[in-house]
């Protein structure tokens, strides 16, 4: 018999007590585990989602603004290029010191040329690249499969009256319709979107390149630094970060993190209360016992060994399967918010049995604190 | 006989929202090694306040308490926890064993705080049980045992620490008489072994175990004799 075993031995005694106690914590522990691994699992899934959403930098040529006008007289400006993108530029944005984190880089081709006999913008972009760099377009058809295929935006498909199966002649060479796109809302809805090469040799432009997007990978680099690489690669580049996609990325993760950390903190809070409760009602209930104790000689600090014991155990036992189960809700609750690959974060539980443990024991202290204190005088007039 | 036990002017009195009372009077007396005391009273006289005093359980509101040498008021409280360990073992009249152990576990609890093997303390206390006639019934709970088994699981675990003072509050008042009485032969033959042990009684038949009877009335010592014990008949 020691105080480890003593205290183990009045758990049994006092069961109810002793679920009680450690149903806060359990709760507690729970909720955050299944909170946190839920959160980590979604911040994993939106991050990829949200990777696998388009690209996050875009590169153009450098342009200066030049006025032109005579005395009084205003006429205007125009966009002067220092310089122009090339299809070997890709090289060199690949070949920078971040080049792992990039995912994709797409090169794409604008330029304005005749399409049946209407003078439409054709979009150039490698054929294997649409899916990526497009993931949102709905299209009616099919996607383009191979050179000598067009995809038509919704507005370019109503002025051609083409649709899927129809033909589109341009500089002698006739395209086949593969598919229109839904209405985007966006510039492409009046373009001829078709292979990269194609519209290259439309505009008699073997190596030209309009824009390049590149997507990277930012979980744990700021995409500045990306940004900075590749301008230092292109010096007659503009290059930059679309913040949008970056600030909702950082909003959507947050937004999950700070719903997991409050949830948890009430739910944490309202458990370690209920251990106080508990623990202090236990020492009322039990005057009569610690004053037994210490006529048979046990210290002050042997009490509050006793009573540690006792909360340390419910809550080893308590906050260890509170974070088995939470684990386990996350993993079959996941595939409801969004989460494909549901998997076991081990972190949030390690972390969770952690905080379980602190908060049994942190319960524990003013109750145990009384019980020590207590004069044996005090639990021996109750004998 | 030298004082194994000295009391000196001893008073105490309880104090309560401004109201106060007094439960013992300049209290004096010694008790020798190996004196066998019974102490007796009406209700309300201050029997059960001078035993926790002499135990060490409370501080006097004045007057000195020795024992063995040593002045209680002047240990801190875990000192005076470690001296009554030591020193002193407690029986009271409801045996006061903790309900989810067994007799043997009972008997080791004052051993919990200490650094020993589990064998070692289980033996001690089986030592301790069978001594106390309670061989075989080591394993079980305080519910599965006669009152006077009860008790006599109490004076085990008072003698865990082979104390030299035995201080008992009304233990056989619980009892019925004939259990009381195997209980009172079981202190006569502890302190035939060399004990000292004071006991707070109504029970007349202790009155032929003891070798002194101290009467309290109000708090203060009303008669202290020496009685015939059997140990110094003839």
């Amino acid at each position: 018999m020691n105080i480890r075993k003593l205290a183990w031995k009045n758990l049994f005694r006092r069961k109810s007590r002793a679920v009680f106690t450690g149903l806060g914590i359990f709760l507690g522990i729970g909720t955050f585990v299944a909170l946190a691994s839920l959160t980590a699992q979604m911040e994993q899934a939106v991050q990829d989602k949200l990777d696998r959403f388009g690209a996050n930098i875009l590169i153009t040529p450098r342009t200066e603004q030049l006025s032109l006008g005579f005395g009084d007289i205003s006429l205007g400006g125009t966009q002067v290029a220092h310089s122009r993108l090339a299809a070997a530029d890709e090289k060199a944005i690949r070949g920078i010191e971040m080049k792992e984190r990039l995912r994709s880089v797409v090169p794409f081709f604008l330029t304005a040329a005749d399409a049946s006999g209407k003078n439409l913008v054709w979009m150039g972009v490698p054929a294997t690249e649409i899916a990526a760099a497009r993931p949102w377009w709905k299209i009616s058809g099919n996607p383009i499969r191979e050179k000598g295929e067009v995809l038509l935006g919704s507005e370019a498909a109503v002025a051609l009256d083409k649709g899927p199966g129809g033909t589109v002649v341009s500089g002698g060479r006739a395209f086949r319709v593969a598919g229109v796109l839904h209405p985007t809302g966006e510039k492409e809805d009046g373009m001829v979107i078709a292979a990269l090469g194609d519209v290259r040799s439309v505009a008699g432009n073997p190596g030209g390149v309009t824009f390049f997007e590149v997507a990277a990978l930012c979980k744990d680099c700021p995409v500045e630094d990306i940004v900075a690489q590749i301008g230092g690669a292109l010096p007659g580049a503009r290059v930059s970060a679309i913040r949008q996609v970056v600030e909702s990325r950082k909003a959507a993760v947050d937004q999950f993190r700070r719903l997991g950390i409050g949830v948890s903190a009430i739910v944490l809070a309202i458990g370690g209360l209920m251990v106080f409760v508990t623990v202090m009602g236990s020492v009322q209930e039990r005057t009569r016992e610690i004053g037994v104790l210490r006529a048979v000689g046990f210290r002050r600090k042997a009490i509050l060994s006793l009573l540690f014991w006792e909360t340390g155990w419910i809550s080893l036992l308590s906050s260890a399967s509170g974070a088995l189960v939470g684990l386990a809700v996350a993993l079959l609750v996941a595939p409801h918010f969004g989460v494909e690959q549901a998997s076991v974060v081990t972190s949030p539980a390690l972390l969770g049995v952690a905080i379980g443990m602190g908060l049994g024991l942190l319960g524990t202290i003013p109750p145990a604190r009384r019980a020590a204190a207590l004069s044996p005088t005090e639990a021996i007039r109750s004998l | 006989m030298d004082a194994f036990i000295r009391l000196e002017n001893v008073s105490m009195l309880y104090g309560n929202n401004g109201t106060s009372a007094v439960a013992l009077r300049d209290v004096s007396f010694s008790i020798g090694a190996g004196e066998y005391v019974v102490i007796t009273g009406e209700s309300g006289a201050g029997k059960s306040t001078l035993l926790t005093i002499l135990g060490g359980l409370q501080v006097p509101s004045s007057g000195v308490v020795l024992m063995k040498g040593v002045d209680l008021s002047s240990l801190p409280a875990d000192g005076l926890a470690d001296f009554r360990r030591e020193t002193i073992g407690f029986i009271f009249q409801a045996y006061h064993l903790l309900p989810y152990l067994t007799a043997r576990e009972n008997v080791m609890v004052p051993m919990s705080p200490l650094r020993a093997s589990a064998r070692e303390k289980a033996g001690r206390a089986d030592t301790l049980l069978a001594s106390v006639g309670l061989s075989g019934k080591e394993e079980r709970l305080p519910s599965e045992l006669s009152g006077g088994e009860c008790q006599r699981v109490a004076i085990a675990r008072a003698l865990v620490h082979d104390p030299p003072v035995l201080l008992a509050d009304e233990p056989t008042g619980n009892l019925d008489s004939s259990t009381g009485e195997q209980i009172l032969d079981l202190f006569s033959g502890l302190h035939k072994s060399g004990k000292t042990v004071l006991m707070v009684t109504h029970n007349r038949a202790n009155f032929f175990r003891a070798t002194r009877s101290i009467r309290l009335r109000d708090g203060l010592v009303a008669e202290d004799d020496p009685l015939l014990s059997p140990r110094q008949a003839p």
